[in-house]
Parts: structure tokens; sequence; C-alpha cells
């Protein structure tokens, strides 16, 4: 369950409000959205142009926001919030992001395999011969089945690994 | 009538063969795997093997992506009553009371029900599917502009009404997923929008990489690095079958389960999600015992399976009559139909009649063969969870790399589908559904266009959507719910989550 749904019970603490900073948060891609949508013509009732829904969505997006931020008085505090995965989250994702872009450079066999080993290795801590097997097993056996059985095509890397 | 029948055996003749049965019987293994993992629901199963099928012809591709939807039904069930975790997020109500069934040592009858409710209830919306998909098919040709206007807005404020949380931040998640729709080139005008000079953004924004990452990694993001799952069970055969009084109890939920689940399945929306929250929900306060529920009752394991796979075939039948995705799965599922040319929308069924027959003749067959995979095999499928979650999870991020990679050959794909991934995770964490992206990013085009066209045809006058009868019919539809939604603020009474007992 999300600290969100949780309600705060009995005297209110002071502070910010998750759904405030989340509403605020709604308002400025709001405006964000505004901003860059005067590269596009908004026509005329008749005739709308491009930039006549994005426009439109990005006005109720922006109220949407508002009233989440003016109604966020049950949401918990955002500074009770429970990110304790982050860190081991954020880990994962920029070791993704280095998989991704090894993955046209070396090829997706190489990257899977240094991605495996990295996430079992060194974030799980797991033994070298467990993890050697996973790694070069799923690369190769996922390469065989996507690549070679199902004919999708997979970037290889040097020497056509 | 006879028409039905004359179709239905054409459609058997196809579902018969043995390419497609094999194909119908690999998506519902698939699928049961799929929906037992955590992480891995069943868009996320559907997106990863979409690319495996655009070398298929389109009816064994549809076949194997729809065994892949309703297998993942059953198989989330398997997971949630065994071992309390949910592995799709429609089989959370489940856990409550099948767990529950399970410390009680009742967890046979608890999967047995659940299969068995699964069973009738897929069967009986595949019948209402026969016969409503054409008939709203000649309907919908009277449907212009405005009418998909008013159609599509209409799903929207259902969603946002009958989701869990706030209607507001539903709303807001919509209007987000509608502005991501909006990136690349706008089919009135030829502009690009907000693609940055990034060419693979002039297609727009894919389906695929927005549901993984906001479903799929946003998902192994939370739960990794949590405590390894409990010991699990392995009821025999003998310890399946349900006493008398659980059969007699489990027959209004699902019949119940089975028609609220169709009904909201036919609108746009996280059908099985809701509909297993709201057959819950009815179950209990319809109860002479609602003390019971949260502590293993029958009905509580009953209704929300028999309700989230009759809502998963209850979504075919906008997908197929209308060509209207009614979430991401029925989005990717039409892309698949589409790689091989085949356009969706009112004269699919016409056009192409061996893919729908065939296609509703391989639900009968694929409910059979997940029956029979899902009770005798449950004690073989569930040797799957012993594998550690800490090795299983690296590999579903490859997995997610590799399929979101291989839709299109895109490395932006995959970054667009990390970016998803953290998106994803921090709004589950400050209490925002992410599914209300994903449809909007569905139906944005759509709803541009049919808004456009709209205005251009009435010379600019929004009356255009007032002076249509089955416009207005779903505009003041959509109204009811607005009003039924602020109620509870205006009038300080209870709303539905709280009259059907979610709330206490």
């Amino acid at each position: 369950m999300s600290g969100a749904d949780q309600s705060v019970a009995g005297a209110a603490p002071r502070g910010v409000r998750s759904d405030a900073v989340a509403g605020i948060a709604l308002v400025l891609i709001a405006l964000f959205v505004g901003w860059e949508n005067r590269a596009y013509p908004i026509g005329n009732l008749a005739e709308p142009g491009p930039g006549y829904m994005p426009l439109l969505i990005a006005c109720a997006l922006g109220g949407f926001g508002l009233l989440i931020a003016l109604r966020s008085g049950n949401s918990p505090l955002f500074n009770t919030l429970d990110w304790s995965e982050g860190r081991r989250g954020m880990v994962m994702l920029v070791a993704c992001g280095v998989a991704t872009f090894a993955l046209e450079r070396i090829g997706y066999r190489l990257s899977m395999i240094a991605l495996l080993i990295f996430m079992l290795g060194v974030v799980e801590r797991k033994r070298v011969v467990p993890t050697l097997l996973v790694a070069f097993g799923f690369s190769f056996l996922s390469y065989f089945l996507f690549a070679t059985l199902l004919k999708v095509q997979l970037p290889l890397g040097p020497g056509g690994l | 009538m006879d028409g039905v029948f004359t179709n239905l055996i054409l459609g058997f003749s196809v579902a018969l063969q043995p390419s497609v049965l094999a194909y119908a019987f690999a998506g519902c293994v698939i699928g049961t795997l799929v929906g037992m993992l955590p992480g891995l629901g069943p868009l996320a199963g559907i997106s990863l093997l979409l690319p495996a099928t655009f070398g298929l012809n389109p009816i064994i591709a549809i076949v194997l992506l729809a065994g892949v939807y309703y297998g993942a039904m059953y198989g989330g069930s398997t997971t949630s009553i065994l071992m309390r975790i949910p592995g799709e997020a429609a089989s959370v109500m489940t856990c409550i009371d099948g767990y529950a069934m399970t410390q009680r040592g009742r967890a046979g009858p608890a999967l047995a029900i659940a299969a068995i409710g699964s069973f009738v209830a897929g069967t009986l919306s595949v019948v209402a599917l026969m016969f409503l998909a054409p008939t709203l098919a000649s309907f919908a040709l009277r449907f212009g502009p405005p009418e998909y206007t008013a159609l599509l807005l209409m799903g929207f404020f259902v969603l946002s009404y009958m989701s869990g949380g706030s209607m507001l931040k539903t709303l807001a998640m919509a209007a987000v997923g509608l502005l991501l729709g909006m990136i690349g080139i706008d089919a009135m005008s030829g502009y690009t929008r907000f693609s940055y000079g990034l060419i693979e953004l002039g297609d727009g924004i894919g389906i695929v990489p927005v549901a993984v990452g906001l479903f799929g990694l946003s998902e192994i993001l939370l739960t990794a690095g949590q405590p390894t799952p409990p010991a699990i069970q392995r009821p025999t055969l003998r310890q399946l079958i349900p006493s008398l009084d659980e059969i007699k109890l489990s027959i209004g939920p699902i019949s119940r389960g089975s028609f609220i689940g169709f009904l909201i399945g036919i609108i746009p929306g996280s059908a099985h999600i809701i509909s297993s929250f709201v057959s819950y929900g009815i179950e209990r306060r319809m109860s002479k015992h609602p003390e019971r529920f949260g502590n293993g009752a029958i009905e509580g394991v009953a209704g929300p399976e028999s309700a989230n796979n009759s809502a998963a075939t209850g979504a075919f039948v906008p997908m197929l009559a209308l060509g209207i995705p009614t979430g991401p799965i029925t989005a990717v599922m039409l892309a698949a139909i589409m790689v091989h040319g085949i356009s969706p929308g009112p004269m699919l069924i016409t056009q192409q009649p061996e893919l729908f027959w065939g296609f509703v003749a391989s639900m009968y067959v694929g409910n059979v063969v997940l029956l029979v995979l899902n009770l005798p095999l449950v004690g073989l499928f569930v040797n799957l969870l012993r594998i550690p979650y800490s090795y299983l999870y690296p590999t579903i991020l490859c997995f997610c790399i590799l399929g979101v990679y291989s839709v299109s050959n895109s490395v932006v794909d995959v970054w667009i589908m990390l970016g998803m991934g953290a998106i994803g995770y921090v709004l589950r964490k400050t209490g925002f559904e992410p599914a209300p992206i994903a449809l909007g990013l569905i139906l944005s085009p759509m709803l541009e266009l049919s808004v456009r066209q709209s205005l251009a045809m009435s010379g600019g006058s929004y009356g255009i959507f007032f002076h249509r009868p089955i416009a207005i019919t779903m505009f003041v539809a959509a109204g009811v719910l607005i009003f039924l939604g602020l109620k509870p603020l205006l009038f300080k009474s209870k709303d539905w989550r709280e009259k059907v007992g979610l709330e206490d």
C-alpha cells in the first residue's frame, strides 16, 4: 500500500502534503506543455490546428493539478513517504541505462551478460558460478529463442557475438 | 441466430486446425506462467511476445496473444491463493480470502473454485461477445466523429468513477496520457509536435515501452529487495475438490461476477482490475455474514475471479466491433493485427469473418485448455515460484529490454521504457494509478481526430455534440458519473466504494 493511501489520523501534523507536491508538479507540466505549444498553430474552432488539443488538455491538466493541490489535506506528509527501495531502484535503472547504451554498440548478448553479472554478482551478491551460469545461459538462450527461432532482429556485437 | 451458429461453425473449423490449436495451447501456458510471476502481468507478457507474432498469420497471432491474456488471468489467481502474491493487479482481491483459505488448509477448494469460476465466466462472456459484437458493429456504422468523441470521453469518466482511487487523480493521469499521445506527427496537418528533433518520436510514443515501463519495470523497482516469499503449498488433485457448501456459496458470486465483469469489460478502462474490486465489494455487501470476508470466504474468491475473466473477454467487444481498444492490452493486440494490414473497426466482422469467428471459437477452446491446465497441473506450475526472486527479477529486467527493443528495433523505445518505469514507481508511491496514462496514450489520436473532425463538420460549434441522440446519451451518462463522483464532496454522502464495503 502506498503511503498516500494512509489517512492521517488525529491532529494533522504540519508540513508539505504529498498531493500538494504532486498537484504542483502537474500544474508545472501543464505550463510547460502550454509554453512549448506556442510553436504550433491553434487555428480556430471551425478549423482547429495542431496546437488546439494539446492546449485544451494542458488547461484541463493544470486545472486537475490545482484541485489536487488544493484538496491535499488528507494525504500524508511528503517527507513521511517510504522510499526505502529507491536506492536499489536507482541502481537498477542506471544499470539498465548502461546496458541500453551498450546494446547497439557491443550487441545484445554481451550487454545482457554484463547486466546480469552486475545485477546478480554486485547487487544481489550471488556466488560466481550461478551468476555466470544465469548470465550466459539467459543471454544465449533468449538470443536463440528470439533471434534464431522467432526471427526477431537483435543487435550483434564484435565478431558477430 | 442461425447466422451466428453458421459463423461459429466456421470459427471452430479455424480454431480446431492443429496449428491454431497448438498456438492457443502455447498462449495459455505462457499466459499462466506470466500471470504467476510477480512483475510480469498480462500486459508485459503480451508486449514481450508481440514481436514474435509479426511472422505469424493474423489469426494465429491474435489467438496466441488472447491465450496469454486470459491465461494470465487464471495464473494470477494461483499465486494470490497460495502465496498472497498477486501475479497481476486483477488478482489483488483474490489474495484476501484466497490466502486466508490457504492458511485454513482449504487451498485446494479455493484454487478449484477460482478455476471453475474463471471457466464459467470465460465461457458465458464468450457467448455474450458472440452475440453482442456483431450487433454493436452494425450499430456502430451509425457512429460519426461526435459519437466517437462522446464514447471516448464517457470511457474516461467511467474509468475515473470506477477506479479505486481519487477521481481527480485518475482524470489527471488520463490527461497526462492524452498529452503523451500527442507527441509525433499530427495526422490532420502533418506538423511534428513535441519531438525535439528525435526522428524516432515522429511516429509518436508506442504503447509497448510505456506499458512495460509503467507496469512491468515499476513493479520490479517496488518489489526487488523485499524478503523472499513464504513456503508454497502444493495441493493434490484430491484436495482440490470443494465441499457441497462451498459450491452452493459460489454459484451466486460466479453468476454475478460474470455479469458485472462483462459489463465493466466493454467500457474503456482497466476493466479486469476494476471488475474484481467491484465484484468483491458487492459480494461482501450482499453477504449475510460480511464478517467472514477477509477470513477465508469462498465468495471472495469466486466473485472477483469470475469478474476479472469475464471482463477480459468483454474488453474484446469494443476492440473487435468498434476498433477501439479498451485498455493497453487490447491496444497491443490491435497492433498485432494491424501489422498484418487488417483495419479494425465495424467492418472487421464482415470483411474478416475467419479472423473474428476463429478468434471467438479459440476462446471456447482456450477456456477448456485453461481449466485442464489449472486444476491437475497446478502443483507443476507452482514449482516456478521456487526460483528465488533475486534470480528472477534481473532476468525479467532483461526480458523487458529485449521485448521493448524488438518491437521496432529502437533504443529510444528502451529509454522511454526506463523513464516510464521511474515515473511509474514515483506515481505508485504517491498514490497515483498509472493505468489511465496508458489508456490516454492509446485513445489520444482517436479523441483528437474525432474532436477536430466534429468541430470542422459543425463549422466550429460544440453544439454538434448535443444535437445527435447517440452522442447526447453518452454525454448524459458521463454527466451522471461526474455528478456521482462529486456527490460525496457536495453532500457528505458515501460514494460507491464505501457503499460496497471497500473502504471500511
